[in-house]
């Protein structure tokens, strides 16, 4: 037990830290906002290549660095802080997916490149307003050399930029119990139809319809013995993906706790800094205090995920402690920097849009607090 | 004490209700839902002038003045219905501008100013707060300078919400600044399209659009003055806006509360219904009974005042209340659909067309706006129980 981080892991949370304050500034986050954006960010993306981010998860073989996706973890906290475009985080995930559901043929052919910066990509392999269903929403015909999807995705994180996408799909083949399979498919193309959802965060999120739309059997992913992919593997990738994102969430919150504190420190009202104001003061003591709790719970999902376990109850309290956390120290730092805060010329504002996004997606509390309380065999 | 309207009571709110539901068209909620708009398009200004015929722009007026000379409780029947159905009543050119003038105003400014806002010809914009005087309104710097016949005015202001349409500006300035803070402040009114007046865009994160106005070398006459010289400070901190405070009400939450409910039970994408969550039928009935307290604080300040009692500690308790309680209503109504309740109100699939995701953009503004709450929790103490205070 040793709750501190090794010399190592600090230098990379510092080495994430000063890269995205160097590449990720809120000129690039505005920019990415803006309505007929790609959501891209080519020179973050290329310095984070560069830096060797994408392969920290990876095996060796597949040219990543093993160091472990708690690692990851500490990224994303960094990320967070600054508000990274969402693709890096979802093509992480694929890479998490691919690697743990995939086998060393489709490894081979992602991992690499995705290690490399050449690989953007997302997945749809849960509900986005509750990972802990795991059912999919579309459905999988046997054809000659391969399966035709149907259904409708709703909340596809950068489906229309992405080169790959991770789906999952209820089959159905004559005297064949229906298995859930995996498939890798490239956005666009017949049977395909997107629509950009307008959110809070003004992220990239689609609805896609497929359509009968066609998947080589190369690009299937059915699972060890070919029985399709198995549940628990599935949940594992759902909660990693939570614990990750509440690593980003405890990254945001910090950095609006700090931003907030040095406004206070300068913006004087009645002659002193409204910083010393003990009303103000004890906002920010709870805002830490939240923090403290999200941070300690996230670190924990992370940790417990990235060593391969489901951690279900893990990652229940991390959701409910981050989702709360961010939004109310968005909320309080609203408060605190009243109209000056409050404008789209400053920018607390992009972190208050995407607590909220973040808060919804996955779970909300009352969500996590059902996962938590069937953990516990109270449902 | 009596829980119910009276008969004639009961009477008004069914006046007032009949006219609501008769002239507020989805067309004039579009158009007030759209707060970028810099001109007010027919619908604002067809339905302004149907509440002017009602003579309900001066529902507060004595009636030596041509107002209706309405009590508190009227009034407050009236401002919350009109929240109810969410569009503006009558607004704060003649429930707080007008008022003072009344009261405060001298026997030239009263016949100048007033017929004009009677006739619903004006819009005023209210010039407090400047970069650096907001909480503490007191240490506002913009300078007037008498100048023989005329005053000269410098400085800025800031939140100068309005200005982009308004006709006038009802102005705070600092005419002594050798005198103590709070003594050397006086108001005056500046016509927008006086020389020298500049107004630029500043637009909030609920899309709503504020300004920040400038005044160089800005000329107006001296009788422009209200009042006294120098007492400013006491008519824009009396007891009129105590007044005011007490018709700020409940009548927009309620509405929310008994949409959630409806809302609630229709399915959503996964084929669920929000109602059937024991967390979202919880939720939601802690908002019904939040927003009971609401509306009880604001009967409770409408009655005070109907038999002549300042309801001081009542209004800053509801503003405390209320203001945090839009908060709590805006992060309900986006959390209890999923991952949707972030559709904004861009998106055609929102539900309820993004109400509630832009509340939750809104709500900051009352919590830190008029008076922050953190130096209305002081008041409460300081003045509700004599606790002692720091000083500030
Ligand atoms: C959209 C919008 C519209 C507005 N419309 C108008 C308008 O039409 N006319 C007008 O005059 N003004 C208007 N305002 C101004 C509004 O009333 C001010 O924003 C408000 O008074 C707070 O001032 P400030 O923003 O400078 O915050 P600050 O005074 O800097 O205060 C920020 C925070 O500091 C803390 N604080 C400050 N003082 C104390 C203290 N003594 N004790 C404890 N904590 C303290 C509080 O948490 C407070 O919320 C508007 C503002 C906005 C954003």
């Amino acid at each position: 037990m040793d709750l501190t981080h090794s010399a190592e892991q600090l230098e990379l949370g510092a080495v994430a830290r000063s890269l995205f304050t160097r590449e990720c500034p809120t000129s690039l986050v505005r920019r990415l906002r803006e309505p007929g954006s790609d959501g891209l960010a080519p020179t973050l993306w290329q310095a984070l290549a560069s830096a060797g981010i994408f392969g920290i998860p990876f095996e060796e073989k597949y040219g990543g660095a093993g160091a472990g996706q708690y690692e990851l973890g500490l990224v994303f906290e960094q990320a967070g802080r600054a508000l990274c475009p969402t693709i890096v985080y979802s093509t992480m995930v694929f890479g998490l997916g691919v690697a743990r559901l995939g086998g060393d043929q489709l490894k081979s052919r992602y991992l690499p490149d995705l290690v490399e910066g050449r690989l953007r990509a997302s997945h749809a392999t849960w509900n986005p307003s509750n990972a802990a269903d795991l059912r999919p929403r579309l459905s999988a015909l046997r054809v000659a050399d391969g399966w035709l999807l149907s259904g409708r995705l709703l909340f596809v994180q950068n489906a229309q930029a992405v080169d790959v996408l991770m789906v999952t799909a209820r089959t159905s083949v004559h005297r064949e119990p229906q298995r859930t399979y995996g498939f890798l498919i490239q956005p666009g193309g017949a049977g395909w139809l997107a629509r950009a959802l307008m959110t809070i965060a003004h992220d990239q999120q689609s609805e896609v319809v497929l359509s009968d739309y066609f998947v080589a059997d190369d690009a299937v992913l059915t699972g060890p013995d070919g029985t399709g992919l198995a549940e628990g593997d599935l949940a594992w990738l759902a909660n990693s993906a939570i614990a990750l994102q509440c690593m980003e969430m405890v990254g945001g919150t910090a950095a609006v706790i700090e931003q907030t504190v040095a406004y206070t420190k300068v913006r004087e009202q009645f002659g002193r800094p409204i910083g010393s104001f003990q009303a103000v003061q004890h906002l920010v003591a709870d805002m830490r205090i939240a923090l403290d709790a999200a941070r300690l719970t996230a670190t924990q999902a992370a940790w417990w995920t990235g060593r391969g376990e489901i951690a279900n109850r893990a990652v229940a309290i991390a959701k409910m402690k981050c989702n709360e956390a961010y939004k109310w120290a968005t909320l309080n730092c609203h408060q605190l920097q009243g109209g000056m805060g409050y404008v789209l010329d400053t920018d607390l504002h992009l972190w208050s849009s995407r607590a909220k996004l973040t808060e919804l997606q996955g779970g909300t509390t009352d969500t996590a607090a059902l996962w938590l309380e069937r953990e516990s065999g109270l449902i | 004490m009596n829980f119910e309207l009276d008969a004639a009571q009961s009477v008004w709110r069914d006046e007032v209700r009949a006219f609501l539901r008769e002239n507020v068209t989805p067309e004039l909620l579009a158009e007030v839902g759209e707060h970028r708009t810099t001109l007010l398009g027919g619908e604002v200004a067809a339905f302004r002038k149907k509440i002017g015929a009602k003579g309900w722009f001066g529902l507060n007026w004595p009636a030596e003045f041509g107002g209706m000379g309405l009590g508190p409780i009227y009034q407050h029947i009236l401002m919350d219905e009109f929240e109810y159905w969410g569009v503006q009543g009558p607004d704060l050119t003649v429930t707080s501008v007008a008022p003072m003038i009344m009261r405060h105003g001298t026997q030239q400014n009263r016949e100048q100013f007033l017929p004009p806002i009677a006739r619903g010809e004006v819009r005023y914009a209210v010039g407090y707060s400047e970069p650096n005087a907001g909480t503490d309104l007191a240490s506002l710097k913009t300078r007037a300078e008498l100048d023989g016949e005329e005053w000269v005015i410098n400085g800025s202001k800031i939140w100068n919400s309005q200005a982009h349409v308004a006709t006038h500006e009802w102005l705070c300035v600092r005419t002594d600044p050798e005198a103590p803070k709070h003594r050397g402040i006086s108001v005056i009114i500046v016509p927008i399209d006086t020389p020298g007046v500049e107004v630029r865009p500043l637009i909030t994160w609920a899309d709503y659009r504020t300004n920040e106005t400038f005044f160089t070398d800005v000329r107006v006459p001296r009788t422009n003055l209200i009042g006294q010289l120098n007492e400013g400070w006491q008519y824009i901190t009396g007891a009129l806006s105590l007044e005011r405070g007490a018709l700020t009400n409940a009548g927009d939450f309620r509405r929310h509360v008994d949409e959630l409910k409806e809302l609630v039970r229709l399915p959503l994408e996964d084929g669920t219904r929000p109602v059937d969550n024991a967390e979202v039928r919880r939720a939601i009935a802690q908002l019904d009974a939040d927003v009971e307290a609401a509306v009880l604080m604001g009967l409770e300040a409408a009655s005070l005042l109907e038999i002549g009692e300042m309801p001081t500690i009542t209004v800053t308790v509801a503003k405390v209340f209320t203001s945090e309680l839009r908060q709590r209503i805006a992060d309900v109504g986006t959390r209890i659909f999923g991952l949707a309740g972030a559709l904004s109100t861009a998106d055609p699939a929102a539900p309820a067309a993004g109400r509630y995701e832009k509340l939750y953009r809104n709500a900051p503004l009352m919590r830190f706006g008029a008076g922050t709450n953190e130096v209305l929790r002081d008041v409460i103490a300081q003045r509700g129980y004599t606790m002692p205070r720091l000083g500030r």
